[in-house]
């Protein structure tokens, strides 16, 4: 098991200590123990209803453990007040399954959109409303980093998927997180595109020093391209090793259908 | 197989419950006409009154140009104070429908579950259960708030200030502005309710306030359909506002019933052909609005 004490290592960015998550009494997520320390790339693999997407939504508070604990930069999400909780979400970037955009506003406004969490109310509905050259500025050039510099002023609804996806990372980016989290962020595109957002995505976060957490189906694009495999099935943490060191037996154990009688826990 | 299936599915009865439904109804009707003592009857015209609905309708064909009898010197011409009248109807359908519109704004936000109801981001505690009971609150008040603004029409609340306030322009613009923000703010809090909620709470998982994400991940994606029933509204709101004229108002309404009272068919026609043209234009203008908004 992964859960060792701490003695000596740094604080990791995000840990579970137990934790699991019922949902109308069935477990989403089970005793959970996951450490990730700052600047990892980690990929959650498994089926589907493995219990992924619990556990990226537990690490941005947007899912309260049953039982057990969530701590985010050494913090027990538990303990902290609604304003230091906001605080903590502002600074974790998110990039959903759905990407969550709101179609009918420019590029450039669900871009901004990811500092609402760091702004007041009125100063808010400026930045939205009536953006300044340097937010603009900035904007534009992180949406130039993920290739679609020329989109900033277009309708989000008139760009395509695979466009869509990286305002989405853009949104995330914008936050200036520290780390970021996303849930099958490919699963609306082609796979050559797929490859092309993963890698964006561990690129990005290399090269400003961000811890990345990404959920995926596909097998073989997270052995591609991420270090950190954490395999999940049925809510529990099958496996958690580097990529060279998951085994083909590990694979199969994954995605073994039901039904076929239990071998081994 | 396929046959015990078959068994177990009993065939439903020829009338189902539906049926049962619109039965009811047919019957309720049938049940008003007799209770109101075939009221058709007194359609038909008597003898006097046959005359004046021929010249009526007589009428349609040539409006006036000019007034039918003299009038004293300096009076507008029929024209141009048929324009006048609609440029006044249009004025004070557009008053109430501003102070409409703000009114149903807040209160349709309030009035929607999409605030307070779905928990976007998790949490718990004592705190946050006393403000969400709190909301419910609110919630319940705007609601009950709403119905009745709604249910008292217009014409009503236009009798109601006319005898507290007399004959101004306030009490004309109040008396359609509350009846319509109560119907702005249940049609704007449904919107706001079915409009899909992923954007918001991915703000809200992002460290957005509730606030933030209702303005900036809800309402944009509400927006064009308000849009567009609030237009449809400022129609409504025109033809209330000519229909107010018959209490004094100076709107088409006025106009209309005092040539009808000289029996000056012809008028009559001249402005109900002015608002009937209003009506017309304010629908294109505003079907061309509604589509370049919700497409």
């Amino acid at each position: 098991m992964s859960c060792a004490e701490p003695d000596g290592r740094p604080t990791p960015v995000f840990e579970l200590d137990g934790t699991s998550v019922l949902y109308d009494g069935h477990a989403a997520l089970a005793d959970a123990h996951l450490r990730v320390e700052r600047g990892e790339a980690v990929a959650l693999v498994g089926p589907s209803g493995a219990g992924k997407t619990t556990l990226l939504r537990l690490l941005c508070a947007a899912v309260t453990p049953t039982s057990g604990r969530v701590l985010v930069a050494g913090q027990d999400l538990e303990a902290l007040s609604q304003g230091k909780l906001q605080g903590l979400r502002a600074r974790i970037g998110f990039v959903h399954q759905d990407l969550a955009l709101v179609p009918n506003l420019r590029v450039s406004q669900n871009v901004i959109a990811g500092s609402l969490g760091s702004l007041g109310f009125l100063r808010s509905v400026r930045a939205m409303l009536l953006p300044s050259s340097r937010e603009l500025d900035r904007a534009s050039g992180i949406l130039e980093r993920v290739g679609i510099g020329e989109k900033l002023f277009q309708r989000t609804d008139s760009l395509s998927g695979g466009q869509r996806q990286r305002v989405a990372i853009a949104r995330a980016l914008y936050q200036e997180p520290w780390a970021i989290l996303a849930d099958e962020p490919v699963s609306s595109v082609d796979p050559a595109r797929a490859r092309d957002t993963v890698a964006l995505l561990r690129e990005l976060c290399a090269e400003r020093g961000l811890t990345l957490i990404v959920s995926l189906h596909d097998l073989q694009l997270a052995r591609e391209i991420l270090p950190r495999l954490v395999g999940l099935r049925g809510g529990r943490i099958v496996f958690d090793r580097s990529t060279q060191a998951v085994s083909e037996q590990d694979f199969r154990e994954l995605y073994r259908l039901e039904g076929r009688g239990p071998d081994g826990a | 197989m396929g046959l015990e299936a078959r068994a177990t599915l009993r065939r439903p009865f020829a009338i189902g419950r539906r049926g049962f439904v619109v039965l009811a109804i047919v019957l309720c009707a049938v049940a008003a006409l007799v209770v109101l003592d075939a009221p058709f009857r007194a359609l038909l015209p008597q003898r006097g009154g046959f005359a004046i609905v021929r010249a009526f309708f007589a009428a349609m064909f040539h409006p006036a140009i000019g007034y039918e009898t003299a009038v004293p010197a300096g009076t507008p011409p029929l024209f141009a104070e048929a324009l006048a009248a609609a440029r006044r109807t249009v004025v004070f359908a557009a008053a109430a429908m501003s102070l409409a519109i703000v009114a149903g704004l807040v209160l349709g936000f309030f009035a929607s579950t999409a605030w307070w109801r779905d928990p976007a981001v998790g949490g718990a505690g004592a705190r946050r259960r006393g403000r969400r009971a709190l909301a419910g609150t609110v919630w319940a008040a705007t609601r009950v708030l709403i119905v009745g603004m709604r249910s008292v029409h217009e014409l009503l609340w236009a009798v109601i200030f006319l005898a507290a306030f007399g004959l101004n322009t306030a009490s004309a613009v109040l008396a359609i502005a509350i009846p319509y923000a109560g119907t702005l703010a249940k049609v704007f809090s449904e919107m706001i309710d079915e409009a899909p909620r992923d954007s918001a709470i991915a703000m809200q998982a992002a460290g957005a306030g509730a606030a933030q994400a209702f303005c900036f991940g809800l309402l944009p994606r509400a927006l064009p359909d308000m849009c567009a029933y609030s237009f449809y509204r400022f129609e409504c709101a025109v033809r209330s506002s000519a229909v107010l004229g018959f209490f004094g108002f100076p709107t088409l309404g006025y106009s209309i019933s005092a040539a009808f009272e000289n029996l000056h068919y012809s008028e009559v026609w001249t402005y109900l052909d002015v608002l009937a043209v209003l009506v017309v234009a304010i629908e294109i203008w505003s079907g061309s609005l509604r589509r370049r908004f919700v497409a």
